[in-house]
């Protein structure tokens, strides 16, 4: 039950592309109470999402394992965004993870051992790895300035590059790429992203070279540069407190 | 931005108006999919006495499946606190064994009442929620908003439901059922004909009977050798 790379049984895997959840299509009764719901609820957080980002992340406990990622993003302030992650941009994407991103000012305040999991997005931005489909560049190149002090908390629930069909096990604790071999991103991974939005990850690196680099990472970001170590979770048995039987 | 809790300086006017120009342009396919508000109650794997109002924003994948965005309010500044994975039991029964603990009953949480639609009409929403009554969820929670964090600290939480009477906090029940005007009781009696699984509720389901609760552990990073060293 733990985040690392323990067998999932072969019943539980698909590598399919597109990739289908097991389960029987949606009946039209299901799309008739749905659409009835949308109707008479008002659903105001999820429309206040109002950036898709497209980026990629490394799995803490074994980094040579990375995803392409969907952020849908919403600013609570001008120091805090929180992102719902998806697997693509699709209607059928599968929701992969949470990460939360706050400023520098932010994560200045937060108790070290909390730093240790957070990650830095300075060169995510620079190498142009982290990108806005569809935003053409220039509107794209004032939000980055912000973005480079930033960092990130991301949690991976779904591990569907290991072809699982449901969420299984632990979350996953994820990093994001840096520029020296343990933290590259692989290169067909980039290709492949980059062949479907129709850009060059190298030519928005080129044009992010005048976005000024942080003059300060705090060092227990991205803890695994000093380390060597990453953070895998664990699920444990334990006493449940309770005042009344459970189940 | 008013009614944010978290803690930061209020979004520049320049922020805001570059993200609406870009919400404009882009495509939020998996977000367009969410069609479905429901309001409940979790508590932590290894701690009932620590509830939390939850709200459910959701999309079915397919029938069987649902994946849904938990915030701490219905209001637009809301915090993401976690995400719930709803199964038909037909899924949750092809779950390994040693998954299936991490996975929570329905049935309980519908038929007493205590799960709801809000704004949605009881016919309406009893039809639906018969359905989710036979279901099983997973629930992670990043956020422990019931501690006071003012950020989302520390590790993701395994969240469990609510299975039998007197386990929900009165206060709590209480102050939900005002806010939204809704009666548990009332709609307990309306959800009387409701069944759960077809099998009953699973054994290893809700924890196996146990609490649970999540561990952090170092790793080793994989020698870089198993790593390629071309970037693009």
């Amino acid at each position: 039950m733990a985040s690392s790379n323990k067998d999932v049984p072969e019943s539980m895997q698909s590598f399919e592309t597109p990739p289908t959840v097991p389960g029987k299509p949606m009946s039209v009764g299901q799309h008739m109470l749905d659409k009835g719901a949308a109707m008479l609820q008002s659903l105001k957080p999820i429309k206040m999402m109002q950036q898709h980002v497209c980026t990629f992340a490394l799995y803490s406990h074994d980094m040579s394992r990375q995803i392409e990622t969907h952020h849908f993003v919403t600013r609570i302030n001008q120091d805090f965004l929180q992102c719902a992650v998806y697997d693509s941009d699709s209607s059928s994407a599968r929701l992969v993870g949470v990460e939360y991103i706050v400023s520098d000012r932010i994560f200045e305040t937060l108790p070290a051992e909390e730093q240790k999991l957070w990650h830095s997005h300075a060169y995510e931005i620079k190498s142009g790895l982290w990108m806005s489909p569809r935003v053409p560049g220039m509107i794209q190149s004032r939000e980055h300035e912000n973005l480079t002090k930033t960092y990130g908390k991301f949690w991976c629930t779904w591990q569907v590059d290991r072809g699982d069909v449901l969420p299984l096990g632990a979350p996953s604790l994820m990093m994001s790429p840096q520029g020296e071999p343990t933290g590259m991103v692989k290169p067909e991974l980039v290709q492949k992203r980059d062949e479907k939005y129709n850009i060059s990850s190298e030519d928005l690196k080129k044009l992010r070279l005048e976005i000024a680099e942080p003059e300060w990472i705090n060092p227990n970001a991205d803890i695994w540069r000093k380390t060597g170590k990453g953070f895998a979770v664990d699920i444990e048995k334990t006493e449940m407190k309770c005042t009344v039987p459970f189940p | 931005m008013a009614t944010s809790k978290v803690p930061g300086e209020p979004t520049q006017t320049g922020t805001a108006v570059l993200e609406t120009a870009t919400s404009a342009i882009q495509g939020f396919g998996p977000i367009n999919k969410i069609h479905q508000h429901l309001c409940a109650f979790h508590f932590y794997g290894y701690d009932m006495t620590r509830q939390v109002e939850s709200h459910h924003f959701c999309a079915h994948q397919n029938e069987e499946m649902r994946q849904c965005l938990i915030y701490d309010s219905p209001e637009p500044h809301a915090r993401l606190i976690g995400l719930e994975y709803i199964v038909s039991e037909n899924l949750f029964l092809t779950l390994p064994d040693n998954e299936k603990p991490l996975w929570h009953s329905h049935e309980y949480e519908v038929k007493s009442g205590v799960l709801f639609m809000p704004g949605v009409p009881g016919p309406i929403q009893r039809q639906d929620l018969d359905k989710v009554a036979k279901t099983y969820g997973k629930t992670i929670h990043f956020w422990q908003v019931d501690k006071g964090d003012a950020f989302p600290l520390g590790l993701p939480q395994i969240m469990m439901a609510l299975t039998r009477d007197g386990q929900l906090h009165d206060n709590l029940a209480k102050d939900v059922e005002k806010r939204f005007n809704v009666s548990f009781d009332a709609e307990r009696e309306n959800r009387a004909y409701m069944k759960g699984p077809e099998h009953g509720i699973h054994h290893l389901a809700n924890g196996g009977g146990k609490g649970i609760k999540t561990v952090l552990r170092e790793t080793d990073c994989k020698p870089v050798e198993s790593v390629p060293r071309v970037f693009v």
